[in-house]
């Protein structure tokens, strides 16, 4: 078998390390759950030596341990404890159970803990440890109670399990009562005939001990009514038959008593493999057929039943199948036959720690010894008897305790979730009301901000709204003054300078001094005058704002106009991306004006013979660029005069930016750079 | 026996006056007796008109555009007296005597009074306007050159203009916006449309914008 689980281990561990390059986590997580699965199916083989199956057991639980806490798992940690339960290696089963317990709480899987709780007290019972079985009877029994029927069949074990303790420390009307709440889980199963079997010849027991004997009968009539609906009815029936027997041997009905023995015993092939019921059966007939008066072959039957149990090691049987003997034998005067079987019965009684059996060995032991013994006896049953009941009070006691404890405990969890409850409240009230105002407190800010932004824009707008009115005036005022100055030159100076030409023109004619020709001269120079004075005086009314569409006509009619009056050749570019119509007014005016004025200083001061000039959109900025050939100014030595300032102006109350670029004889260069 | 001749210089500038007489006055001028009357303003020029109506109507006007307006407001221009002129002095010559040039006045001008004279200021001499003067006492109508021009330049085109139309081309070869014009001439802005649709038709190139009307207008002459 060690073989055969390492080679097990060896091929997971080839298809585990082998698969982890190529394959999917998943996939090595199959692979693990399969071992386990192949583990756990070795362990529960019956046919496998005990060693071996603890060893996959445990391996299978190594390997569980680090699975994900899910209810597959603790299936299979349940499966797992009930092996070593199988095997009663205490240890594991207790680390394995109290385990999975706790692996069920952290996640409140309730059912699978409660479980687990069942599966512990049927243990502690098993190793006769009352109190230990009850209490864990007792917690699988709240968690089923507060789970309201979702495991009716398990509910119905955890409360025949405690009626069964309760009815073993004579509490007989609490044993009762939880009997008849396990009956009504195990119904409401609807499949558990066998636990219902158990559950009726419990109450029949009980009744029994009550000395209630009809009703007792009727509650083991029941039991064999469900236990005939068994696929395996044999035990159960057997059990029912003999109680009924046990009942009527009690009423002294002893042939009845018989009857129901034998009824028993006619389970041939059931009693062939089960010796410990076979010797039972036999002894408890025996025992009946020498209350009732028989004596023939009776002595026989009893040893041949103490002959199985002796060969079983059936302990308990031996323990009263001597009581019984020794009984037989006192009945008959045999005395000393009837100590030594009284005193095998006290020690094997006192062994397995029976102490019914061991206070009847007490009382026989007591009346078949001499005086003296005899009433060391009779002594020491009277301390045993007091000690078994101040013991069964005790154990009433303490399950009265635990189920106090644990209704107290119940009850501080209430008060505590509920102390919780109010402090989680507390806490969600609290964090909600800091919320609400930081965010009142925020959204005041953030108002107080926007407000102030606004007022600041609004004032902006003012400002702004003042400045544009101001150059809306200043424009105004201007134009309105430049249109007076071309009326005035228009109307004024050029009407009279005509006169006076005119007047000149006219006495010219009628001298005859010689100087006609001369004064001609000064005449036609009078004329030319005018027409420069009228020329200005168009300007001044036409430089209105040019309209969008004729922009940069405008400003080529004005290079145009300016360079052909100076008879100066030149070049002009306009940027065909420069969208004029999104240009604003302000904007258009300076370049208009800035345009006029370095050409103006070109005729005037430079001398040049070629003017280039160029407007270029490059990166959202407006170029101006105005290139001559003329004799150029030393940058830094020439006065900035009136012309430059106002181009300067004019280019920076646009967030533009603008150079001068000349040397001596290599012409000048001016550009203006302007953000759309 | 020289002829007599009644003339009356309409003109706000004195100086101008000084000039016109100094011309017709000098020793070159020995065929009429000239007797000159003058205006130099609206009311003036007016009273002087109705007076001679009513006696001896003047032979000739000298009337210049710009003056000072009637103190009532209903003679505002030279243009205004003189159209006051040609009913009360029916027989009467009138030279308009104007600085203006521009070639839609030139043709208001012609169309509205009809002038026998038209002289711009400007291009006037002495000797020029001496001979304006014999040939309107002789009958004859005469006009200054770039009067002339402008005549040639209509007469090329086969169609004209009418007043409207003239002053929609001149607004916008200013730069006046289209849609600013109904306050510089007393269309609404859809007739001005129509109208500016209509001139680009007349110059075969429907469809094209206003620059190339512009352009179009300027090569023939009605800027």
């Amino acid at each position: 078998m060690r073989f055969i689980s390492f080679v097990l281990l060896v091929i997971f561990f080839f298809t585990f390390f082998g698969c982890k390059d190529t394959h999917e986590v998943s996939d090595s997580n199959q692979e693990e759950l399969k071992l386990i699965e192949t583990y756990i199916s070795i362990a529960t083989n019956k046919s496998i030596d005990d060693k071996e199956r603890i060893i996959n057991a445990d391996n299978a639980f190594y390997w569980l341990d680090k699975k994900e806490n899910d209810i597959p798992k603790r299936k299979k940690l349940t499966t797992i404890s009930k092996i070593y339960y199988e095997l009663e290696d205490s240890l594991r089963f207790f680390r394995t159970t109290n385990y999975t317990i706790e692996l069920a709480n952290s996640i409140s899987d309730s059912l699978g803990a409660a479980f687990n709780y069942n599966r512990l007290a049927i243990y502690y019972e098993r190793k006769n440890r009352l109190d230990s079985a009850y209490s864990n009877y007792f917690k699988a029994e709240k968690i089923y109670s507060k789970l309201n029927d979702k495991d009716p069949y398990n509910h119905g074990k955890a409360l025949l399990g405690l009626s069964v303790i309760r009815r073993q420390v004579k509490d007989y009307t609490n044993s009762i009562s939880t009997t008849v709440n396990a009956i009504k889980k195990f119904e409401l199963d609807g499949n558990a005939h066998n636990y219902l079997s158990i559950c009726y010849s419990n109450m029949g027991i009980v009744s029994n001990n009550l000395e209630e004997y009809n009703k007792a009968i009727e509650y083991h009539f029941k039991s064999l009514e469900h236990a005939e609906k068994l696929k395996n009815k044999d035990l159960r029936e057997i059990l029912a038959y003999n109680n009924i027997g046990i009942v009527y041997k009690n009423q002294k009905k002893y042939d009845k008593a018989i009857e129901y023995y034998n009824k028993a015993l006619s389970y041939k092939e059931y009693l062939k493999n089960n010796p410990k019921r076979y010797a039972l059966l036999l002894d408890n007939l025996a025992y009946t057929r020498f209350l009732s008066g028989e004596d023939r072959g009776i002595y026989d039957v009893f040893i041949n039943a103490l002959r199985i149990r002796d060969s079983i090691d059936d302990k308990s049987g031996i323990s009263i199948n001597t009581l019984h003997l020794a009984e037989y034998f006192q009945a008959v005067g045999e005395d000393s036959i009837a100590r030594l079987y009284a005193n095998r019965a006290k020690e094997v009684s006192s062994a397995i720690k029976y102490n019914p059996n061991l206070l009847r060995s007490f009382q026989i032991l007591s009346e078949v010894s001499d005086k003296e013994t005899g009433l060391r006896y009779a002594q020491e049953y009277i301390k045993l008897n007091d000690s078994l009941v101040k013991k069964e009070r005790l154990f009433r006691d303490k399950f009265a305790r635990i189920q106090f404890e644990t209704d107290e405990i119940a009850q501080q969890n209430v008060q505590i979730s509920r102390e919780n409850e109010i402090l989680i409240i507390a806490i969600l009230g609290l964090t909600a009301l800091f919320l609400l105002g930081y965010i009142i407190f925020r959204q005041q800010q953030s108002n107080k901000e926007l407000l102030f932004a606004q007022t600041q824009q609004e004032a902006d707008a003012e400002i702004q709204g003042l400045l544009k009115n101001q150059l809306v005036k200043l424009e105004e005022g201007r134009q309105l003054e430049q249109k007076r100055m071309s009326e005035e030159l228009h109307d004024g100076v050029l009407g009279r300078l005509f006169g006076v030409r005119l007047s000149l023109d006219g006495i010219n004619q009628r001298a005859n001094d010689g100087f006609t020709e001369a004064r001609n001269k000064y005449i036609e120079e009078l004329k030319s005058i005018e027409k420069e004075i009228r020329l200005i005086s168009h300007d001044l009314s036409t430089e209105t704002l040019p309209s969008e569409v004729a922009y940069i006509d405008a400003i080529e009619e004005l290079v145009g106009d300016l360079c052909g009056l100076n008879e100066i050749k030149y070049e002009f570019n306009n940027d065909e991306h420069i969208d004029w119509e999104e240009v604003t007014d302000q904007k258009k005016v300076n370049f208009y004006r800035i345009l006029q004025e370095s050409l103006q200083n070109i005729f005037k001061h430079a001398n040049a013979e070629n003017v280039k000039i160029s407007f270029d959109y490059v990166e959202d900025k407006i170029n101006l660029t105005i290139l001559d050939d003329g004799i150029g100014f030393k940058s830094n030595k020439v006065k900035r005069g009136i012309g430059l300032k106002n181009i300067t102006s004019r280019v920076s109350q646009m967030s533009g930016v603008v150079q001068f670029l000349s040397n001596n004889n290599a012409g000048t260069k001016v550009s203006v750079s302007v953000p759309v | 026996m020289k002829k007599k001749l009644k003339v009356l210089m309409i003109d706000d500038h004195p100086m101008i006056i000084e000039g016109y007489k100094n011309t017709l006055l000098g020793e070159n001028q020995k065929e009429y007796q000239i007797k000159i009357d003058i205006a130099s303003n609206c009311d003036d020029a007016y009273d002087r008109i109705l007076k001679s109506s009513e006696s001896v109507p003047y032979d000739m006007l000298f009337i210049d555009i710009k003056l000072p307006p009637s103190s009532d407001g209903s003679i505002t221009s030279g243009e205004d007296l003189a159209k006051h002129a040609k009913e009360l002095l029916p027989k009467s010559k009138i030279i308009i005597l104007t600085m203006h040039r521009e070639d839609h006045r030139i043709h208001n001008i012609l169309k509205n009074i009809n002038p026998t004279g038209f002289l711009i200021k400007s291009d006037l001499t002495s000797s020029e306007l001496l001979l304006a003067f014999n040939n309107i006492v002789k009958g004859k109508a005469y006009y200054s050159a770039t009067v002339n021009d402008h005549f040639r330049k209509m007469m090329t085109n086969k169609f004209s203009l009418d007043e409207k139309n003239l002053k929609i081309l001149y607004h916008l070869s200013r730069g006046v916006k289209t849609k600013n014009l109904p306050n510089y001439v007393s269309l609404s802005l859809s007739a001005i449309e129509k109208r500016k649709n209509q001139i680009k038709e007349m110059f075969s190139i429907a469809k094209a914008d206003d620059q190339k009307l512009l352009e179009e207008a300027r090569k023939r002459g009605f800027i």
